[in-house]
């Protein structure tokens, strides 16, 4: 087959930035993706059974979707299971699209407290990337929240808050705490071509208008329009090296199992935190044989998820929860920065979602204490419908190598390439973050009129954001990867997903990982010129 | 019991299902309202099924002789909470896909005061935009650490 300047492989979140970067500067890009276009007459939105999709083939666990471009994870050594979505787009089809920035501050955790490390990269390099990718993605926020260095104007107006976000900005006020309307990739108004959100709830089963920002109606357009390639239904079986030991391709499945070898002048990695070191792990040779890339043994290492820990509170009132989208409203950082009195090192913040529907709120929801059956349950249910706020604690997690992928020694996807394995346990220091970050939302959702407050100190079915497994760092020894996303031991390999995060924040990664594919597109785009 | 033959227990698994979910005054259909998902779900998956037959299996051995649906509620749930004890994944599975197919029935919906039906394109309509006012938030200055 023809061989291509780039190979990106991956077509969600990092993977369109970059191919769309790198196509605009005219270097010749074709992206693998192993899942298909989404359809969106296929969305769930426009049945009647729309919730039942959560629970089954709309799933964001892929052990519970089970689809066939999906591929199974032990994640039995895991106290959180990961989530992910394979498709044009990537988890974009399935996220909630909360837009935070990561802080200066995060790019410096072992300069300013001492533990874990400092980034390559900072805020203010990234800066300009974070502006473009807000411009291509479509923000809606409002500029002027001291948690952050100004911003340049968000795209459209912040999503409505609603009686349920105007409920429990009151008890944020009245605790004197911080709180702004989250950045959401969302748009408010029409932009770009798009269509402003209709306020019809379930984000979580993707955006059947493109009013949220998914890859495969931001991006990977204006890509396609330059000149990307894009294959789907291609799954990548391993990355290949030439006589000179650079990357000089893949092989990869098509859609029908047949075997296909791709060249390429340069082979970018965009495949997410538990797909990346999994193909890097099934990447071995001789001058490789522990995986490709993989001279430090950090491939696989240092997983972060975002831990999660629920507070839900019970008012007295309908609250409207159904309405708007799912998991944004408002954020909170009052606890963000190191306060060493509280017994923990860095930070959490607050999230606070809509309501649940009414499935969901027979289950329980994110806190998971299902309401009772029996002749207590129509009470139980009614006093809970529409009556509940949740607050979601996102901590910050440090990097702990024991945290890891690895292959499972007997796992195997449809195609028969070694599926992943998951081992995460709590670190001590985010235990003590997440019980911090439960007491103080079940002060402001008291404050804000609740009168029951219940609590899930750690919600398993929670790993959105997967990290860490192919750090950025300038030592061979110590990271996977360079200050621009090169691989160490192989100059002409690029990882641009979240496995190159150094650390995780406190915040939704989705807005830093495009900034830094971008700054790494950038950066490819000037070495070849 | 296999999960075919759950569809022969029609009328018990609907009598387990008004227990879980009873009747009320707002709501005079019951958990039998949830009774064709709950099918439906035993013949789409074999595990679902396997897990489904198991705990209407172990409701009939828990009701012995004078069966489950002739007791009175306060009886059938007795029975439910032992089968409880008993089977814990069989029953959880059950109670969840009672409350799958209750919740998601339009005559649920309906009297939960919302519209039944997709969401999209209709959407729903936000009373007030308003912005409640962030002067406070603002004037305390940056609360980030520079780096």
């Amino acid at each position: 087959m023809q061989g291509t300047d780039v190979l990106v492989i991956g077509a969600g979140a990092s993977g369109a930035a970059v191919a769309w970067r790198l196509a605009t500067a005219g270097i010749g890009v074709l992206c693998l993706e192993q899942g298909d276009w989404v359809d969106a007459r296929a969305y769930p939105h426009w049945q009647a059974d729309w919730e039942l999709h959560r629970y089954t083939d709309w799933s964001p666990e892929p052990n519970v979707r089970r689809l066939p471009q999906d591929y199974p994870v032990n994640d039995q050594a895991s106290v959180i299971a990961p989530l992910m979505y394979n498709a044009v787009g990537g988890s974009t089809i399935h996220w909630s699209a909360h837009f935070p920035r990561f802080r200066p501050s995060d790019f410096r955790v072992r300069s300013l407290d001492g533990v874990a490390d400092d980034w390559p990269i900072d805020y203010a390099t990234l800066e300009p990337y974070f502006d473009l990718n807000d411009r291509m993605m479509g923000v809606a926020g409002l500029t002027g929240d001291p948690a952050y260095p100004p911003k340049s104007p968000r795209q459209t107006p912040p999503i409505p808050l609603d009686t349920l976000g105007v409920t429990i900005a009151g008890g944020f006020e009245r605790l004197g705490w911080h709180w702004w309307p989250s950045d959401s990739a969302i748009l408010t108004r029409d932009y770009d071509g798009r269509r402003a959100c209709v306020n019809c709830g379930p984000c979580d089963l993707g955006c059947p208008i493109g009013a949220k920002a998914s890859t495969d109606v931001t991006y990977w357009p204006k890509a396609l329009a330059a000149g990307a390639r894009l294959i789907t239904r291609a799954r990548v079986r391993e990355i290949t090296l030439g006589p000179d030991g650079l990357a000089d391709g893949v092989v990869y499945y098509d859609g029908e199992g047949r075997e296909h070898a791709q060249r390429a002048r340069a082979v970018v990695l965009a495949a997410n935190g538990i797909g990346t070191p999994r193909l890097l792990l099934n990447s071995c040779s001789t001058r490789f044989p522990d995986g490709l890339a993989n001279r430090s043994g950090l491939v696989g290492r240092n997983l972060m998820f975002h831990p999660y820990a629920m507070a839900r509170g019970v008012f007295d009132r309908p609250l409207g929860g159904h309405r708007g989208p799912i998991g944004c409203s408002i954020i909170s950082q009052e606890f963000y920065e190191t306060d060493l009195s509280r017994g923990f090192v860095r930070g959490y913040s607050f999230q606070v979602a809509r309501g649940l529907s009414p499935i969901s709120s027979a289950n329980g929801g994110s806190v998971g204490d299902r309401v009772p059956w029996g002749r207590a349950h129509r009470r139980a249910y009614d006093e809970r419908f529409d009556r509940t706020i949740t607050v979601a604690v996102i901590g910050e997690d440090l990097p702990e190598p024991d945290n890891r992928v690895d292959l499972d020694p007997t796992l195997r996807d449809s195609s028969g390439i070694p599926a992943p394995r998951v081992t995460y346990r709590l670190g001590e220091n985010s235990r003590r973050m997440l019980d911090h970050g439960i007491a103080r939302a079940g002060e402001v959702l008291r404050a804000a009129g609740a009168r029951d407050v219940a609590a899930n100190p750690l919600l398993r079915a929670g790993g959105w954001h997967l990290m860490g497994t192919a750090r950025m760092g300038q030592d061979p020894a110590t990271s996977v990867v360079d200050g621009e996303g090169r691989c160490h031991d192989v100059p002409n390999l690029y990882i641009v997903d979240g496995s190159v995060m150094v650390t995780c924040a406190g915040v939704n990664p989705t807005s830093t990982i495009q900034a830094v594919a971008l700054y790494v597109a950038d950066g490819m785009i000037r070495r070849r010129a | 019991m296999t999960p075919a033959h759950l569809g022969a227990k029609r009328d018990l698994l609907s009598v387990v299902l008004d227990t879980l979910v009873p009747p009320s005054a707002e709501f005079p259909e019951s958990g039998a309202l949830a009774l064709e998902h709950v099918l439906a779900i035993a013949g789409a998956s074999s595990e679902a099924g396997a897990l489904l037959a198991e705990a209407l299996r172990a409701v009939e051995e828990a009701g012995d002789a004078r069966g489950f649906a002739s007791r009175d509620v306060a009886e059938r749930e007795d029975l439910l909470r032992r089968v409880e004890r008993s089977h814990p994944e069989a029953f959880d599975a059950l109670v969840r896909h009672t409350y799958d197919g209750f919740y998601s029935h339009p005559a649920t919906i309906r009297r939960l005061g919302l519209e039944p039906g997709p969401v999209q394109p209709r959407g729903h309509r936000i009373e007030s935009a308003t912005l409640p006012d962030l002067g406070r938030v603002s004037a305390r200055g940056p609360i980030y650490r520079p780096a």
